[in-house]
């Protein structure tokens, strides 16, 4: 059964819509910048929450950022899109804190001031966000939101996948969003991650990551749906697997077990040999063991012939429970203008492994199939592969 | 099955989890996650496993309580440096990846954390492996109780309800693991719904049962008052309020399912009566959300 990706929409620190967003990668522009509150490199989206709130033309509520972000995506992602009763349309999204950017400031709120207003406590529940998107695009049904951390976005588009192909649903909007919430900011900090200039994936003298920020959402469809819709497909999602790297809670294991076994099985799920793969879009989050980690896993699968790999996260900052649904969307798009992505601020291949990511954006190169590497606290590793659509 | 309802004294019952935990590992994890893992090990030792294909968690708020810990560091640290520990385990995943760690189980991982019906999704899920090819798959839904960041009772608009937490976890097969097996028919997640009953009605329809077939619901609500809806349903058949001996948290169809299943293994109830074959959980603890289980005690799948 083929699962065809007929929409998509992306919110991060390097544009407000996908055109945007490949627009930046074409023209090599980072959207990660010292943010003077934390005095720490992140990538934002360059909207407060009341201009995202007017933009997408919303009531004045208790939005979480996360709700907003995933709208905009979420909307972009739909289109012209209708509900109609022939077609099974569900919403799987994904976060890793959820609403909880609302409660941390409601919370350290009412802990200094000893102000109580316990009953605005009520966002720190990833499903709520979901359903609030779910309800801006009128879908009832399988409302759905996964949390696995650092690879959500891909597990949520992988589940959607799933769901369609055991012929529960015709049609999903699948994705993920994090916003920058002052708990993960901290959280990293105290991890002693960062990079304090623009992160370096896969260089040798890289020193850490940089958070950002952003959602994105992809429209999956069967071909039931594609009949009654009659949209175009942009590519298809040809193979994915989720695996487990059961080293450590935050480490990935020097073998990159979890990685490479979720590579493999997505190869054989999409039925294609490693040399089909034109295009890697690893996780790649310029930490020294997540880049070590992962370019032994691509060695171990691709032997010597590595195909052309990057990471976007040096224009987005890693998103966290987006990142896996944005790089998604750079994958589509990689496909749908027959383009490899660059992977920006390398120069020295790292002693380990030797292997230099592609540092310009190629246009003009033959994609038939791309595959996304997403990585996550816990373990967690999901590879998704997408495809060239006839 | 000497299962008493609450009151107001009641406490977590709690198995000694140094059977199940070493003790280094002990001291650093909440509850959720001990929860958790007693009932993994638990699970996979009644159903003679090392290993299964899969792990599956539900979890509305995941690992609320680190969270909050790292939220109060944040305030006490005055922008100093602070301990990671509470934040590399506040993720809703650290329960499925503390599993997976333990276990070394380098197999399918994943959390649905979709606030009252996590639990069915993860079923769902599991059920999708199964239909895959996976022997098996563990699966579980677990929720502890934390009520200073997230205000339950507000987001429920009952201020009633018994908060409590708890974990309920299972193994599904393809074939029957053993004679106390029993059969999971169908499982539905049904979000941002305004009818119910039909939706009962069309999940029943859809497994060619009529509501008379059923012989108990175990159902959830808040305010404890719509049983209306279900009485037209299904007449005189049983319905019961496993809120009352559960509590309330967002996986506690997990408990019910568990309940369940214990019902159809005796095949009789002190209060339900006998010949107990079939029985529906149906959660509409969120009244826009609706999870309903169907269960029997046929051993055999599908």
């Amino acid at each position: 059964m083929k699962i065809f990706v007929t929409g998509i929409g992306v919110v991060s620190a390097i544009g407000l819509n996908a055109e945007e967003n490949l627009c930046s990668l074409r023209s090599g522009v980072t959207g990660i910048r010292r943010s003077s509150v934390y005095n720490l490199m992140l990538g934002e989206v360059k909207l407060c929450n009341e201009q995202l709130i007017q933009l997408l033309n919303l009531p004045n509520e208790d939005f979480s950022r996360t709700t907003l972000l995933s709208i905009l995506a979420a909307k972009e992602a739909w289109g012209k899109n209708k509900i109609v009763d022939d077609i099974r349309t569900g919403i799987i999204s994904s976060t890793s804190v959820g609403g909880l950017d609302r409660i941390e400031k409601y919370y350290f709120e009412s802990q200094t001031n000893k102000s109580s207003e316990s009953y605005k406590l009520m966002t720190h529940d990833n499903g709520r966000t979901t359903e609030r998107v779910a309800a801006e695009l009128g879908v009832s049904g399988y409302i759905g939101t996964i949390s696995t951390a650092c690879s959500s976005g891909a597990n949520a588009i992988m589940q959607g996948a799933r769901l369609i192909e055991a012929n529960k649903l015709d049609r999903v909007i699948v994705g993920g969003c994090d916003p920058l919430a002052i708990f993960d900011i901290k959280g990293f900090s105290s991890l002693n991650i960062y990079d304090q200039e623009i992160c370096k994936p896969f260089d040798e003298s890289r020193k850490g990551l940089n958070l950002g920020e952003g959602a994105a959402f992809l429209v999956l469809e069967n071909d039931q749906s594609i009949s009654i819709t009659d949209n175009t497909p942009l590519c298809l999602l040809s193979g994915w697997d989720n695996a487990t790297d059961a080293f450590h809670q935050t480490a990935s294991s020097a073998n990159g077990k979890g990685a490479r076994l979720a590579m493999i099985n997505a190869l054989a799920k999409a039925n294609i040999t490693s040399e089909k793969i034109n295009y890697v879009n690893a996780h790649g989050t310029g930490t020294g063991n997540n880049d070590l980690s992962e370019s032994i896993a691509l060695k171990t699968v691709f032997g010597d012939n590595i195909p052309p790999f990057s990471s976007t996260k040096g224009f987005t900052g890693h998103t966290l429970a987006a990142a896996g649904a944005i790089e998604a969307v750079y994958c589509v798009q990689a496909i749908r203008s027959q383009t490899i992505l660059p992977n920006l601020n390398f120069s020295t291949p790292m002693t380990e492994t030797g292997m230099i990511p592609e540092k310009t954006f190629r246009p003009g190169t033959q994609i038939e199939y791309v595959l996304s590497n997403s990585f996550g606290f816990g373990g967690n590793c999901t590879c998704l592969i997408f495809g060239k659509a006839n | 099955m000497n299962v008493s309802e609450l009151n107001p004294a009641s406490e977590l019952i709690e198995p000694d989890y140094s059977e199940f935990i070493p003790a280094m590992d002990r001291r650093r994890m909440s509850k959720v996650i001990k929860m958790a893992i007693a009932c993994s090990i638990d699970c996979l030792k009644q159903a003679g496993l090392d290993q299964p294909d899969g792990i599956i968690v539900g979890t509305s708020m995941g690992c609320c309580v680190h969270t909050k810990n790292f939220l109060d560091k944040i305030i006490g640290a005055n922008d100093g440096p602070l301990s990671p520990t509470s934040f590399i385990v506040s993720t809703h995943n650290t329960i499925a990846g503390q599993i997976s760690l333990l276990l070394k189980n380098h197999g399918y991982n994943i959390t649905h954390t979709q606030n009252s019906l996590s639990f069915e999704q993860a079923l769902m899920d599991g059920i999708l492996c199964i239909q895959n090819g996976y022997s098996n798959v563990l699966i579980g839904g677990a929720d502890e109780e934390e009520d200073t960041i997230y205000n339950m009772k507000a987001r429920l608009n009952d201020e009633t309800i018994h908060l409590t937490h708890g974990a309920s976890f299972f193994i599904l097969s393809g074939k029957a693991a053993s004679p106390a097996s029993v059969n999971l028919i169908d499982v539905g997640s049904f979000g941002l719904i305004n009818n119910p009953s039909k939706i009962i009605m069309r999940f029943l329809d859809s497994n060619n049962l009529s509501s008379e077939e059923i012989d108990l619901v175990l159902y959830a609500n808040t305010e404890h008052k719509k049983t209306d809806e279900l009485k037209m349903i299904f007449g005189q058949k049983k319905i019961f309020d496993y809120q009352k001996i559960s509590g309330t948290y967002y996986t506690n169809s997990a408990f019910a399912m568990n309940y369940g299943i214990d019902i159809l293994r005796l095949r009789s109830h002190p209060v339900f009566g006998n010949s107990i074959g079939k029985v529906l959980v149906c959660n509409n603890l969120i009244p826009e959300n609706l999870g309903l289980i169907l269960i029997d005690n046929k051993n055999q799948l599908g």
